[in-house]
């Protein structure tokens, strides 16, 4: 009798076992999961974004301005990039689109090795808009073999701001500071430093994203179109070296070691400019002590042929994953983010993105003279310039790349030859990325 | 004749086989459930893993490269230079810690020192916060602005900022003060709760016998503690081997490749680059085979009790 209850015992334990193992998956789809229809017969996008601030704010407004013909209701869930990162190469590697959202952002310089390392996950969306209203350089990283899977949202498109007071005691004005090249650049910086003792501008030296600035102005990359690694005879990127550590040698950049360093850099006063992507303006402009004393003028360029005073840094875009619910999810971007000038007016003044739909900036946000720059028409010439960004392909390595240079970037700093520098960087990428 | 009487022997041998069998039948289910849950959750996963170290490719497009990741791994110079660095956080680290937890726990010991609690209690509490939150307390701290530059600035003794977090060796050194902060106290709780049972007397006869505090701590503390001390090595080792927290929030992996621990390198090749799931998983297998070595290793340095 008494193994008998032994037995019963055992047995209602497996079954409790069992039944918690299979509970999981019947209820989690109820919550989170992509492309339901609500009770009132909209059809629910979830997307996912970064930034409560900028991208969502961007997408709750694109909501509100949505006026198509599939009515849906859209829900946000804010991630850290890196988490969204980390979520979608695990679930589109686990080969089951379960859980996914039907919408994302992609930095634009990681898009290449999501499209390509996980075909037919992202549903091409070049019906649902005219790609050619966007600015040249947003498509190349946002398409793959001709066929469009992102639809571009906010540039990178960059400026040089600048400390007018501190320039100006170093005996340059704003006409001076036009068209630079970054060896003009260099020699302001050391005039900067004698005569004002401060430092032209900070650096992180785990981010390389001031090299990337530099070789973008010519149009070159890392890597070129067919994938090839390009280090060892990329001329444009040495010249880029050259400047750095010319910087760090003499002493005419302020090392941090993180963002937050970063940002309390330039509103402490510490540095005299910050050469960076248009998206660093508001946080320029949270010092409002600082008002009037800045100024923004083109980025510097590589003194080669062939170089313009535009570049990029940052910037993303929108994907539709290829679940139940894209073409609504794909309708939606199209109704908002692809034709609609006035939202894109409205995106400007309430959230302070600038999008990269060119037709947006002939409207009147555009022309708005920001009194924290000195009356600059702040907006209106960072668009211009961004028409002007040389279009490069970024490839699928651009981080990988990144990391291995940064390693052999401290050895070059440390006396290395520039050429040996590249030479054992290229083959070091050759090597791990074939 | 011969074959009824081997079949008469099997069935026998059956028989006694499934009698023991229904004698123990309760014992077997309640093995059995364990055994499936750590089949399931702990070996099958880690032949999956296996498989998968036989494969590389981007993200979903894998392919049967048989051993070559293992051979790529001899030739990547980031997997070398995080082997590297994981070896110096170990190689430095780990003793120092040791040492420093004998010598707390010790002192600790003492049954004359006043407020013996609080500092115990202090000394431990570093192991009870989060790793995410002290290792950005710590990059605060060493920041160049931080309080760290700040106290040695004040105390005249360095004349500049120290760049703790962008200089190659600083950055290194940094996180393993981070870490020896971390679990010093940690491993001294465990040389304290051996302590208690060591026999009071033969200190009593030690100090009969003349011997000094330095030669009772050397002749006596430290072969009585000589499980514990290899058991905490152990510890200490497959935790540095596995160090990831701290080098991703204090340095990113920075100055370049400085401060890159292997794990590290395991999360960037799935995450932060085009996933190679393949070749992430062959590295984590070297962290399995190093586990093994070094464990193997001290068990035979320091093992052996006689």
């Amino acid at each position: 009798m008494g193994k008998k209850i032994w037995l019963f015992i055992v047995v209602l334990l497996t079954t409790f076992l069992l039944a918690a193992c299979g509970g999981g998956n019947s209820e989690e789809s109820s919550s989170g999961d992509a492309s339901e229809t609500t009770a009132d017969g909209a059809t629910k996008i979830v997307a996912w974004a970064w930034d409560p601030n900028f991208n969502i704010a961007a997408l709750n407004l694109a909501s509100e301005n949505y006026n198509g013909d599939t009515e849906i209701e859209l829900e946000v869930i804010e991630n850290a990039q890196d988490d969204i990162v980390q979520k979608l190469n695990t679930g589109l590697s686990s080969g089951t689109m379960k859980g996914m959202p039907n919408l994302v952002l992609i930095e634009d310089q990681r898009a290449q090795s999501f499209l390509q390392s996980y075909p037919d996950a992202f549903y091409p969306i070049g019906d649902y808009f005219n790609p050619e209203d966007f600015a040249d350089y947003k498509l190349a990283p946002t398409s793959l073999e001709g066929e469009q899977y992102g639809l571009p949202f906010d540039t990178g498109a960059t400026g040089f701001f600048y400390r007018t007071d501190y320039l100006e005691e170093a005996g340059y004005t704003h006409d001076d500071l036009v068209d630079l090249t970054w060896a003009e650049f260099v020699e302001i910086a050391k005039d900067v430093k004698e005569q004002t003792g401060h430092a032209m501008l900070a650096l992180d030296p785990n981010d390389l994203g001031i090299l990337r600035i530099m070789m973008q102005t010519t149009g070159t990359w890392y890597t070129t179109e067919d994938g090839t690694i390009n280090l060892a005879d990329n001329e444009p990127l040495k010249r880029a070296l050259e400047h750095y550590k010319e910087l760090m040698d003499n002493d005419l950049v302020k090392l941090v070691s993180d963002w937050s360093q970063y940002l309390a850099a330039f509103n402490s006063g510490d540095v005299a400019s910050v050469p960076a992507g248009n998206w660093i303006a508001p946080s320029i402009e949270a010092e409002e002590s600082q008002s009037g004393l800045w100024a923004v003028a083109p980025i510097p360029r590589l003194d080669m042929e062939g170089a313009v005073n535009a570049s990029n840094h940052g910037g993303s875009s929108w994907y539709v994953l290829n679940i139940d619910g894209k073409e609504a999810a794909a309708e939606f971007l199209g109704n908002t983010f692809g034709s609609n000038v006035d939202f894109y007016q409205s995106l400007l003044t309430d959230v302070g993105a600038i999008g990269t739909y060119i037709p947006a900036s002939e409207g009147d946000a555009y022309q708005f003279e920001n009194e924290f720059f000195g009356g600059q028409k702040v907006i209106y010439d960072i668009s211009q310039w961004m028409e002007e960004i040389p279009q490069v392909d970024y490839g699928m390595n651009t981080y990988g790349i990144e990391d291995i240079i940064s390693a052999e970037l401290q050895q070059y700093l440390n006396g290395k030859s520039l050429e040996d520098m590249l030479a054992d960087a290229q083959a070091q990428a050759e090597a791990q990325f074939k | 004749m011969s074959q009824t009487a081997r079949s008469a022997g099997n069935s026998n041998q059956q028989r006694t086989f499934m009698t023991r069998l229904k004698k123990n039948y309760i014992g077997w289910i309640f093995i059995l459930l364990s055994v499936l849950g750590i089949g399931l959750f702990y070996f099958y996963p880690m032949v999956q893993a296996f498989l998968l170290s036989l494969r590389s490719g981007m993200g979903a497009n894998l392919e049967f490269v048989g051993f070559d990741n293992y051979v790529r791994l001899f030739s990547d110079p980031t997997f070398i230079t995080s082997l590297t660095n994981t070896f110096i956080y170990l190689l430095v680290q780990v003793p120092v810690m040791i040492l420093l937890a004998l010598f707390f726990s010790v002192l600790l010991n003492d049954p004359k020192l006043k407020f013996r609690g609080f500092f115990r209690t202090a000394i431990f509490l570093p192991a009870v916060t989060s790793l995410v939150a002290y290792a950005v307390i710590f990059k605060y701290l060493f920041g160049n602005d931080g309080l760290v530059n700040e106290f040695l600035l004040g105390m005249n003794l360095i004349s500049t900022p120290l760049n703790w977090l962008s200089d190659p060796v600083l950055a290194k050194i940094t996180i393993i003060i981070a870490i020896t902060w971390r679990w010093t106290g940690y491993n001294m709780i465990f040389y304290l709760s051996a302590l208690q049972n060591v026999d009071k007397s033969m200190y009593e006869a030690a100090r009969i016998d003349g011997a000094s505090s330095i030669q009772q701590f050397f002749f006596i503390t430290i072969p009585l503690l000589k499980p514990i001390i290899l058991f905490t090595s152990i510890v200490s080792t497959i935790g540095t081997l596995q160090l990831f927290d701290e080098v991703m929030n204090i340095t990113n992996g920075g100055p370049g490749n400085a401060t890159m621990s292997i794990s590290m390198y395991i999360y960037n090749l799935s995450f932060e680059y085009t996933p190679d799931f393949g070749y992430a998983a062959t590295v984590s297998y070297v962290i399995v085979v190093l586990v093994v070595i070094l464990s193997f290793l001290q068990f035979r340095v320091a093992g052996d009790r006689d």
